[in-house]
């Protein structure tokens, strides 16, 4: 079981998935917007976090998230990332080449919304025994 | 049975998408290049011309017997020039053809200064062609013959290149070099010549001054009516050419908006569909607690409208991004189709065993170039479409194998309701269904298949469909051999990507590390 945090701006969908990843015994925070999450997470260090990339000023401000978790100097930079998208082409709207380059973007999963629920709920947890393997361990 | 095939031969250039030219005043340096190359090889026309006229004279007695004099050296001497002078024009634009390859043309370059390399070419052929031209003239006969009309060859192709104050500068050339030679003649510093055996004609003129004169001024005041003629005429076109291209433009943007729109749309109901779907979910799955019997048939009814719905957002988004001009084109990368084959039927198979339909494939490695999302939404749509109109407990077959000079083809076969004759070549077509697939699922949303059918253009598939009513319907999918023209390979190839264990939408090359060390292919949502 772990600390989630879920960034997501859709309240509705945020509380569903919050409440299935409770019920299955996880630690659940939910923040609506990309600074409240920055501040959550620099006071408590989640053991996973759930992205979603669109929000309502910036339609890829889950990929800038991402990639200032994992430039952060501190412990947030190997927190493992789920980034959920509402999209389903490479090169959708808005965004560039440069947000969804393989190389640079350093987020550990996808899942595409609509979520099958128990999958995500099998993501989370496939990704958090990852992250607790001990040869993945940070020293 | 019967048989009809989706084919893209000749696929349009990427530059046929590309952005919309801005207004043009002149021709645009492609245009002008293919019209240098052209001038290059209708000169070959008159340089033999020249050689012949020059070796006939040589054959004693020939010439003098229809009334011509022996011209000499002149016409061989002038083949030989103008036969350097051309390859050397032809190397040249070669040269210029060659580094528009390397850096594309840009359509909206089309106001091409004076000193780029295709126009200075353009100016030295008729500069150089006036030149020779006139020497022809004089040794031809400038005032007894109509050679001086053939100045009008090249006022009225300049006339057509050309921007008017161009031509007119053509035409002005062509005046000072002709009435340079007559004058030249009339001063004697030039030495009379002419083909014609008998010089009574001229010898009439010379006692004739008000014939001389005008034959002398009726040849410029010719050309400077078909100069004005011509470029009024040429101008026109021009502007006509103009305005269709910005009506094109107007158009080709409103259809861009429209999509743009449209997908935006798509989109944003997407995400609160998510939270739609998420809470059911809730209520489904026994987050809320134990539900009454019937609420749990009214959940499975709104749950099955909401697959339904995702299926349809997701197959509209999928269409839209296909059909969009603006967007960036996707990379072509060395694919194995045998891999991407096994990707996609691991993601029908959940709908396969829903629905009792055994899957048997066959598939040999079989690697080509292509779009792996590309190839990805034509196999699963394919698959789909085989399972959807397949009967419970039937089987659906696949087969993917390479073909002799690097293509290769897939094949998905199906044993349900068949395609009507008459409905095969509409069954492309956005939205269409036949009454009978209605009948038999109405859950299909009737976009696969126009999916199928823009990943298929956008990278030169051949879809070849052979169906018979209440027998099966069996799809082929040819791969062209090379790697189809792509203009996102101009930056260098795209690696070949591993895609067994491809993520969609955004395979991570990181996550397939780890996946490899765990030995997880899971479901891939």
């Amino acid at each position: 079981m772990g600390y989630l945090l879920i960034v997501d701006d859709d309240e509705d969908f945020a509380g569903a998935a919050a409440k299935v990843l409770r019920d299955a015994g996880h630690e659940v925070r939910v923040e609506l917007d990309v600074p409240s999450a920055v501040r959550s997470m620099r006071q408590r260090r989640p053991d996973l976090a759930i992205l979603d990339v669109m929000f309502p000023e910036d339609s890829s401000a889950g990929f800038s998230l991402a990639r200032e978790i994992r430039g952060e100097a501190g412990n947030l930079r190997d927190v493992p990332l789920l980034m959920l998208t509402a999209v389903n082409s490479r090169f959708p709207l808005g965004f560039s080449s440069k947000d969804i380059d393989d190389c640079w973007l350093p987020v550990d999963e996808f899942l595409e919304k609509p979520v099958d629920l128990d999958l995500l709920c099998a993501r989370v947890a496939g990704l958090l025994s990852h992250a607790r393997a001990p040869e993945n361990r940070q020293p | 049975m019967a048989t009809y095939t989706l084919s893209f031969p000749d696929r349009a250039s990427p530059s046929a998408h590309a952005a919309p030219r801005a207004l043009a005043h002149d021709l645009p340096e492609e245009l002008l290049l293919r019209n240098a190359l052209w001038f290059c090889r209708l000169r070959w026309l008159v340089i033999g011309l020249f050689a012949a006229f020059g070796v006939l004279g040589l054959v004693p007695g020939l010439l003098p017997r229809l009334g011509l004099r022996p011209p000499g050296a002149w016409p061989l001497v002038a083949a030989a020039v103008l036969f350097a002078a051309n390859l050397a024009w032809l190397a040249h634009a070669h040269t210029i053809a060659a580094k528009g390859r390397h850096a594309p043309f840009r359509g909206e370059r089309w106001n091409v200064p004076l000193f780029q390399p295709v126009c200075m070419n353009l100016w030295a052929q008729i500069v150089a062609d006036l030149v020779s031209l006139t020497l022809v003239v004089h040794h031809v006969g400038s005032l007894e013959t109509f050679i001086a009309f053939a100045y009008l060859f090249h006022i009225v192709l300049s006339c057509i290149f050309f921007p008017r104050r161009w031509s007119l500068v053509v035409t002005a050339l062509a005046c000072a070099l002709y009435l340079g030679t007559v004058a030249l003649e009339e001063a004697g510093v030039l030495e009379r010549a002419g083909i014609y055996a008998d010089a009574s004609l001229r010898e009439l003129m010379d006692h004739l001054p008000g014939v001389r004169l005008a034959h002398v001024a009726w040849a410029p005041f010719t050309w400077f009516v078909v100069w004005y003629l011509a470029a009024h005429l040429s101008a026109e076109v021009h502007s006509r050419d103009r305005e269709l291209a910005e009506t094109n433009r107007l158009l080709l943007a409103a259809q861009e908006e429209r999509r743009q729109h449209m997908l935006r749309t798509t989109h944003e109901l997407k995400a609160p569909f998510s939270a739609i779907h998420a809470n059911v979910q809730l209520l489904t799955k026994g987050h809320c607690g134990q539900l009454p019997a019937e609420a749990q048939a009214v959940l499975g009814r709104i749950t099955t409208r909401c697959r339904r719905l995702a299926a349809e957002i997701q197959e509209m988004l999928q269409l839209a991004n296909l059909h969009s001009v603006t967007q960036e084109p996707l990379p072509t990368a060395q694919l194995d189709l045998a891999a991407i084959m096994r990707w996609s039927l691991a993601r029908v198979a959940p709908m396969a065993q829903e629905r009792q339909i055994a899957l048997d494939a066959d598939l040999h490695p079989a690697p080509v170039w292509a779009v792996e999302d590309h190839a990805k939404m034509v196999f699963a749509n394919l698959l789909s479409n085989a399972i959807t109109y397949s009967h419970p407990g039937g089987h659906v077959r696949v087969e993917v194998a390479p073909q002799h000079g690097g293509s290769a083809s897939v094949v998905v076969q199906d044993h349900g309701i068949g395609i009507e004759p008459a409905k095969l070549p509409r069954i492309f077509e956005p939205y269409y269904r036949a009454e009978e697939a209605v009948r038999h699922n109405r859950e299909s949303t009737g976009l696969g298949l126009a999916i199928v059918r823009q990943a298929a253009e956008a990278d030169g598939l051949t879809v070849h469909v052979e169906s018979e009513p209440n027998v099966g319907t069996r799809f082929t999918v040819l791969f062209p051999p090379s790697p189809p023209r792509s203009p996102g390979l101009g930056k260098g190839d795209t690696p070949p990507s591993a895609v067994d264990g491809a993520l969609s939408p955004f395979p991570s090359p990181a996550l397939r590390r780890k996946e490899n060390a765990d030995g997880v292919l899971a479901d891939r949502g």
